[in-house]
């Protein structure tokens, strides 16, 4: 599903962020990318969502390389992968199931398919009830929620999840980790970048150490400190 | 949609409102004024009729000449006599001194000079006369207002333009968050587009309609009463297609509108 071959990554300002990664994530997998901060994590995965181009190697989603993709197809390559952030980056005026119809609407969907799809997606993250409040008006896993709804409603073959628990308490970190296990068990691949130890050391899924922008360790069913000793 | 952009588009289109009011003016009065250009041929006394006839066969054959007319000694009398009505009493003059002649009228006033140079070739013709020196200062100021009317047309679109592409990458940085997230969900970049250069759009038709109301507030103020004071000045106000010239401004607002906010957004969409 998603090929890493040799890639590095070197940002305009000379800062190396990526060297050599290889890494194979099949479909439907589960996997944890693990490391401190500034060790490439956040830049592997804008990789795959083509934010960043990497300098070197080959990245192939879907059997599809990236490598010299026309600007004109990154939006369609975007629909297949849903991002998630610490942040949420929802759009503050907007509410809740406006939110989530834009991320359809953008791709033309008839407003049939609108009314369809975005009420099964808030029902799927469990806030449906919610639905006509906007961003500021709910609590961080509300948000992340909805976040999480909005990046699903198009069935991405792929969820990138860049810290999805770093703002928030360790009850819902649970509950937004317990809704992306249910997500990667429909078949959606799953990639969460995190720090949460606690969480990682729980679900014992598989974990990529990034150390330096190389990969130190790659493990199934790994704990969060994996190559520390 | 910022106040100052809407703003400078009103005051580039009052100005080019005015030019092009001018010129469109200008343009009618120089139709009128060149489009009235006869050459006339004195013929030399007691010449055969026959090569005066010749001449004529001359001048209608030349496809540059739109009509020939014969004006005898006293048909020009006559009309002389017909103007002069209540000044001067010519039944005192027992001799006719007019000549007969050929009045010309060609198809296009720049040829003027070149009919007037062959008729004076023509052994019938004594001379010739057409008011050669003020319809080509004419012509020359004509030329010459166009190409600097044009050259300030073209400045003052420039100016309006890159102050809407401002405008608009200002909007762009403050939404930039909003773009991102737009992108993020796979939104083509016409997609991103379109409402930035709805945006533009509407600034320019917003500033053309601003400077065309001022435009007509003033055409129906001043055009009168300047027509009625100072009718010297070359600008016939009655028949200036005022209504085609607020369709023009209003085209020209929001086509600039539209271009410089699709070049802005796209600039943007280029670096992200």
């Amino acid at each position: 599903m998603i090929v890493f071959k040799g890639v590095g990554l070197v940002y305009p300002n000379g800062v190396h962020a990526l060297s050599d990664i290889d890494l194979e994530l099949g479909r439907g997998e589960f996997v944890f990318l693990v490391g401190g901060t500034g060790q490439g994590k956040s830049s592997l995965l804008k990789c795959i969502y083509r934010e960043a181009e990497p300098t070197t190697g080959e990245v192939d989603i879907d059997g599809i390389p990236l490598r010299g993709i026309a600007p004109g197809q990154i939006p369609f390559l975007r629909r297949k992968v849903g991002v998630v952030f610490q942040d949420f980056k929802l759009l503050q005026q907007k509410t809740v199931w406006e939110n989530v119809a834009y991320a359809l609407q953008v791709t033309g969907a008839s407003s049939r398919d609108v009314m369809r799809r975005v009420p099964r997606m808030l029902e799927l993250v469990g806030i449906a009830h919610k639905s006509k409040m906007f961003p500021y008006e709910l609590s961080g896993g509300e948000q992340q929620r909805t976040a999480i709804a909005r990046s699903l409603v198009n069935n991405p073959l792929i969820l990138l999840c860049d810290e999805p628990t770093g703002n928030l308490d360790p009850e819902t970190s649970n509950e937004i980790m317990a809704l992306l296990a249910r997500i990667n068990a429909k078949g959606t691949t799953v990639v969460v970048a995190t720090h949460n130890q606690a969480v990682v050391d729980r679900m014992r899924r598989r974990v990529v150490r990034l150390t330096n922008g190389r990969i130190a360790h790659d493990q199934e069913r790994g704990h969060y400190h994996i190559g520390l000793g | 949609m910022a106040v100052t952009a809407v703003g400078t588009v009103a005051v580039s289109v009052v100005l080019l409102g005015t030019i092009l009011f001018l010129h469109e003016s200008f343009a009618i009065f120089m139709k009128q004024v060149v489009g009235q250009v006869t050459i006339a041929a004195y013929l030399k006394d007691n010449s055969p009729k026959a090569m005066v006839d010749g001449t004529m066969r001359v001048m209608k054959s030349d496809p540059r000449v739109q009509s020939v007319t014969f004006v005898s000694k006293k048909q020009a009398m006559d009309g002389l006599r017909d103007r002069l009505r209540g000044q001067m009493n010519l039944n005192l003059i027992n001799t006719n001194p007019l000549p007969d002649a050929i009045m010309i009228h060609p198809a296009d006033p720049n040829d003027a000079a070149a009919i007037a140079k062959r008729l004076q070739g023509l052994p019938s013709v004594a001379t010739v006369n057409y008011r050669s020196d003020v319809t080509q200062k004419l012509l020359r100021v004509e030329s010459v207002l166009g190409a600097v009317g044009l050259g300030v047309v073209g400045l003052l679109l420039a100016a309006t333009a890159l102050l809407i592409y401002n405008t608009i990458r200002l909007t762009v940085f403050a939404r930039r968050s909003e773009i991102h997230i737009m992108q993020l969900v796979g939104a083509t970049h016409w997609t991103v587009r379109w409402p930035f250069v709805f945006e533009g759009i509407l600034t320019g038709v917003a500033g053309a309609v601003i400077g065309i109301a001022l435009l007509e507030f003033a055409y129906r103020t001043f055009a009168p009463k300047l027509a009625i004071d100072l009718p010297f000045l070359p600008f016939n106000f009655a028949v200036v297609p005022v209504g085609t010239i607020a369709l023009e401004l209003l085209g020209t607002g929001a086509l600039i509108g539209m271009l410089a906010s699709m070049l802005s957004v796209s600039r943007y969409l280029r670096s992200t």
